[in-house]
């Protein structure tokens, strides 16, 4: 039926696309074109360009990125980062939004919380990320080893039995690193998460729950039967939005490890991706720059491929 | 890629030991790609943009300065910027680069100017210093364009001559503001246990096995960059470290290894640690007044204040600092690093705006009056001799103590130590090299190595070079 | 018959009410504990704010500041010209979201309910524009902006990023959920489309546009590579830049205590216009009368 109505006049969707369409061609597309003429010039730079250096055609570029003794560690630590950050935090960021959706005292208090990450600068997080896991002192694991302070991460386990964990110095372990990576990222992720759930939870009619509720039904089959369901094109965009961020994660990696990117010791370790792009970008390296940002673009346009076709099965609209 | 601290590095090795005795332009083909035109400053117009870094009060220090020079140039209007970061100010300028939008002057590091000379960008400064055209002044006196050889003889030789360090000869920089690494102590201590200073790192060695007997929960000695240490140790030791021309990375050799082992051992016995592997401030653990503390600390000439402990209520200090030349290996021929900001002047179309930045740049760089103001405002060292007889500064200096006036006891200490100040080669990369150094010191230190030290190391050094390499 | 009946259904409803305290407490317990999590880096902020350089360097962190140093919140005022830097955060943040909105609700619109040939692939080719890296197009851009004459101008800080992908995407599937139903009804009645979207899908996606409106305002409050690149000048700098850098020490290490002061300072409007907009993303839930 729609179909019917608009296919006598396709010419207006182009009109309503019309302002977008003009600036993205101007401010995306041409930088992506231009992004494919640097990556296929050999050894590209803007500033040699600029200098009146010509360059010659080739894929010298792609060869050299993935001639790097650490691209596949790059690539790991992404895909690492990546999978277990979407699914922990667009879970915890629906229950959170479920449940502040169905309590009423505190909930507006409760709200503005959850708001305020937004208003919290950056490097306020990236500090007290510092300050929670960083462990103070030196010659760890020798007998001379002498802790100042174990970080309040580590206070809290040992309050609890537990044992401290060398999280982020030097001769921590990689499952420890990522660990507190996982937790840093789903801390940032989950505010705007949260927000554009809450926002769809409150669109959902409350006829339904209260069909539901005349029905007697249980608060498991309401929230997977009708609260998921109705929510799915929300949670579509959330998981592949974060998808496409997670696989771009790299500031986060210098908030926690600063540009060495890795523990004292082990330089480089969580390098990602992106962290490898902007390495190449700051010696000027644009065309291996451009080279693995295309690289990434198939990798991540695969996924994303993925998952909208998983999405156009599962999700209701 | 730990980029915030970068030194100032000048060719010694390189340099000094290919053209001993002579001058590095003497024997350079370079042509200057800035050529003084025939009239030399013709009082037109201009605006020179000018990119820093400096905080509100040091912009404070400049901004009293632009209106002094403006009243020998009023036609020159000095448009300051503070950009951001030594980074940001890096950054932006390729950028601008590309479109032919660079400024007139900016901050910079060795490595910067390494950059924007891929796009031949950077004015080399020889023909401007060289320059004996007279230029007359709005208050009626007159000047030579060029620097006049009691000028250049007043420059610190040193910062001086790490405008040349980019291999080919020219002069692409001028010597702003310096610091460089000093050792801080804590006198107190000292003196109580008859302790004395180390002067070389054989003295420091059993220095650190003495205070470990004293207070065995200390950590004797804090160094907080581990690039210094390791560029320092190279330059002290006379073993290669990078080269401007060439193969650039030099540093995988045996005599470098042997120092690296060295320290090794110390870190074991519980003697050092670094900024990174300590994980908070060194100067912090410096100047910690219970539990965990060190008695020494390398640092930043320009951080004294950091390193002075917290004053108790009725003014005055726990323990009083002193300060004085990091250790050596050979005595006889010190070495401490030079690193603070240089200024650049970028090439225009219009040869007026190059040469009135360089009548700015010569101003600032030469003026006492300037240098001595700025040095006090930021606790960095004034880059001309002749600023140790101005009499502000020797006042500020002459009240030197390890507690109130502890910035002029680190400057104090600097200005004895003129002779000793190297800086390394400057090319694309160089930056790198510095990074990956710093990370291989770290991992040396601490590493384990399964039984096999000299794998570990050999290892570790080949991955450093293997980095340098591919990202340039 | 009728009296067992009730005791059942009493009995059943007492142990609803058990279960439903119980539940009511895990949710409290759990939502409470997330926003302390939550809130953990905005205390910190307060805290290092109130610190003095000394304090907040030392190696093990104090979690109140022992002397708390309000004159930090006086430095931040003085030494930064935050009422300049404000004005221009308003301007920027104020078109940039308007102009954005009016272009996200027609390309949204366009994507949701009208039928057009190329639809899905242009979408798609919309959503990989996503996945490239953003750094990489800041040379392109600059020579562009700079070709345009537009350098140190409110344009050139408004208009390169007035399309989001990103709200278009989100809005589309905003939209997607409101039923055909009401828009072929709406046809047969010979209402436009322009007045449909205005009548009934805007008022019904007010949360999502508010959503929006939040994250493009932050967007302004927190740009700082471009706005430095573009538009550095004293007339238009932003408030983010202003901000950064200006408490730099002579050492090159940051003044943080007071760089976090002046963070706290300028956060403080913004948390204000949150409280007032939370308000409305509670009307423009109650207005919504249809499915989803």
């Amino acid at each position: 039926m729609a179909e019917l109505v608009e296919s006598k006049r396709p010419w207006k969707a182009w009109i309503y696309l019309s302002p977008a369409i003009f600036l993205l061609l101007i401010f995306t597309v041409w930088p992506i074109i231009n992004t494919v003429r640097m990556a296929f010039l050999e050894s590209y730079s803007g500033l040699k360009a600029a200098g009146g250096q010509t360059f010659r055609i080739g894929i010298g570029n792609f060869q050299k990125v993935l001639k790097y003794q650490k691209f596949l560690s790059c690539l790991k630590n992404t895909f690492i980062l990546c999978i277990l950050t979407v699914p922990i935090s667009t879970i915890l960021a629906l229950l959170i939004a479920v449940a502040l959706n169905s309590i009423k005292f505190m909930q507006k208090t409760l709200q503005t919380i959850f708001f305020l990450p937004y208003v919290t600068n950056s490097i306020a997080i990236g500090m007290v990320f510092a300050a929670m896991f960083n462990m103070v002192g030196s010659f760890f694991g020798t007998p001379n080893e002498i802790v100042v302070t174990a970080g309040i991460i580590n206070n809290l386990l040992e309050f609890f039995g537990g044992t401290a964990v060398n999280w982020i110095n030097y001769g921590s372990s990689y499952a420890a690193n990522i660990t507190v990576m996982v937790i840093y990222i789903v801390w940032n992720a989950l505010p705007f998460k949260i927000l554009i759930l809450l926002g769809g939870l409150q669109s959902i009619n409350k006829q339904y729950y209260d069909a539901a509720r005349v029905d007697g039904t249980s608060r498991k089959r309401i929230f997977t039967k009708i609260t998921v369901p109705l929510l799915s094109p929300i949670i579509a965009y959330v998981v592949i939005t974060g998808f496409i961020g997670g696989f771009k994660e790299y500031t986060s990696i210098v908030g926690i490890f600063g540009a060495s990117m890795g523990p004292a010791d082990n330089a480089g370790r969580l390098n990602t991706m992106v962290g490898f792009i902007y390495d190449a970008l700051s010696s000027n390296s644009q065309g291996r720059a451009s080279a693995a940002a295309l690289i990434l673009f198939s990798i991540i346009l695969v996924v994303t491929l993925i998952n909208l076709q998983v999405s156009k099965k599962r999700v209701h609209y | 890629m730990k980029r915030t601290l970068l030194v100032m590095l000048l060719v010694v090795v390189a340099v000094a030991s290919v053209f001993a005795g002579g001058k590095a332009e003497a024997n350079s083909a370079a042509v200057s790609n800035f050529i003084v035109p025939e009239g030399g400053y013709d009082g037109s117009p201009v605006t020179v943009k000018f990119y820093h870094t400096m905080g509100a009060n040091l912009s404070t220090v400049l901004n009293l300065y632009i209106p002094e020079f403006n009243k020998l140039y009023p036609n020159i209007t000095i448009a300051a910027e503070q950009v951001g970061s030594y980074d940001d100010v890096r950054d932006q300028i390729s950028t601008e680069i590309t479109v032919g939008n660079q400024p007139n002057i900016a901050y910079c590091y060795p490595d910067h100017v390494a950059l924007y000379n891929m796009a031949g960008a950077v004015a080399s400064l020889d023909s401007l210093i060289d320059s004996k055209i007279e230029v007359t002044r709005a208050d009626g006196t007159k000047e030579i364009l060029g620097l006049t050889d009691s000028q250049k003889a007043d420059f610190i030789e040193g910062y001086y001559n790490e405008g040349r360090q980019f291999g080919d000869g020219l002069m692409y920089t001028m010597p702003f503001s310096k610091s460089t690494e000093v050792l801080y102590y804590n006198k107190t201590f000292f003196d109580a246990n008859g302790l004395k200073p180390a002067t070389t790192w054989d003295e420091m060695e059993e220095l650190c096995a003495k205070i470990k007997t004293i207070d065995p929960e200390s950590i004797p000695l804090g160094y907080d960059s581990e690039s210094n240490w390791f560029i320092t140790m190279c330059e002290q030791n006379e073993s290669p470290y990078t080269s401007a021309s060439g193969d650039h990375y030099l540093f995988d050799n045996e005599m470098n290894k042997d120092f690296v082992k060295r320290f090794r051992t110390w870190y074991q016995k519980g003697y050092l640690t670094t900024q990174k592997l300590y994980g908070a401030y060194t100067s912090a653990l410096f100047v910690a007044e219970k539990g965990t503390r060190s008695y020494m600390s390398i640092g930043s000439s320009a951080g004294a204040t950091h390193q002075r402990p917290a004053a108790l209520a009725d003014g005055k200090y726990p323990f009083e600092v002193g300060i004085t030349t990091i250790p050596q290996i050979n005595s006889a021929r010190p070495r401490v690093i030079s690193q603070g900001p240089s200024i650049c002047i970028f090439g225009k179309a219009n040869p007026q705006e190059v040469i009135a930045s360089w009548l700015f740049v010569k101003y600032l760089t030469t003026s006492v009056d300037f240098q001595a103001e700025f040095s006090m405002a930021s606790g960095y060292v004034p880059v001309l001799k002749s600023v140790a007889d101005n009499s502000v500064y020797k006042t500020f200096v002459g009240k030197a103590d390890g507690g109130n006036y502890i910035s002029a006891l680190s400057a104090k200490v600097c200005l004895t130590q003129e002779q000793a100040y190297y800086t390394s080669p400057a090319f694309n990369g160089s930056a790198t090299a510095r990074d990956q150094v710093g990370s291989l010191l770290a991992k040396c230190l601490t590493a384990s190595d399964n039984g096999n030290e000299k794998a570990m190391i050999d290892a570790a050094f080949k991955e450093a070079i293997d980095e340098c390499e591919y990202q340039n | 018959m009728q009296t067992m009946h009730e005791k059942d259904l009493r009995e059943e409803s007492s142990h609803q009410i058990v279960v439903s305290i119980l539940v009511k407490v895990l949710v409290y317990f759990f939502v409470i504990t997330m926003a302390l999590f939550v809130l953990f880096p905005f205390y910190w902020m307060i805290n290092s704010s109130l610190k003095s350089l000394e304090e907040y360097r030392r190696s093990v962190p104090t979690f109140w500041p022992q002397d708390p140093l309000f004159s930090n919140y006086a430095t931040a005022f003085t030494t930064a010209n935050l009422g300049r830097l404000f004005i221009n955060t308003m301007i920027v943040g104020v078109i940039s979201t308007l102009l954005s909105l009016v272009i996200t609700v027609l390309s949204a619109f366009a994507f949701a309910r009208l039928q057009f040939k190329g639809k899905d692939i242009l979408f798609a080719a919309l959503l990989a524009t996503m996945m490239i890296p953003g750094e990489l197009f800041t040379i392109t851009n600059y020579s562009t902006v700079t070709n345009l004459g537009w350098i140190n101008t409110y344009t050139v800080l408004i208009v390169p990023f007035l399309v989001s992908v990103f709200y278009i995407y989100l809005l589309r599937q905003n939209f997607m959920q409101i039923p055909d139903e009401l828009y072929l009804a709406a046809k047969v009645d010979g209402t436009s489309d322009f007045k449909y979207l205005w009548k009934v899908m805007i008022p019904l996606s007010l949360p999502t546009l508010i959503s929006i409106t939040i994250l493009k305002m932050m967007g302004a409050w927190n740009s700082y590579i471009w706005p430095r690149l573009v538009a550095n000048d004293a007339e238009h700098r932003l408030i983010t830049n202003g901000l950064r850098n200006a408490f730099t020490e002579t050492t090159g290490d940051v003044n943080y205590p007071v760089q976090m002061a002046a963070v706290a300072l300028v956060s403080l409007p913004l948390f204000l216009v949150f409280v007032f907009l939370r308000k409305y993303i509670m009307q423009g839930v109650s207005r919504s009368g249809i499915k989803g």
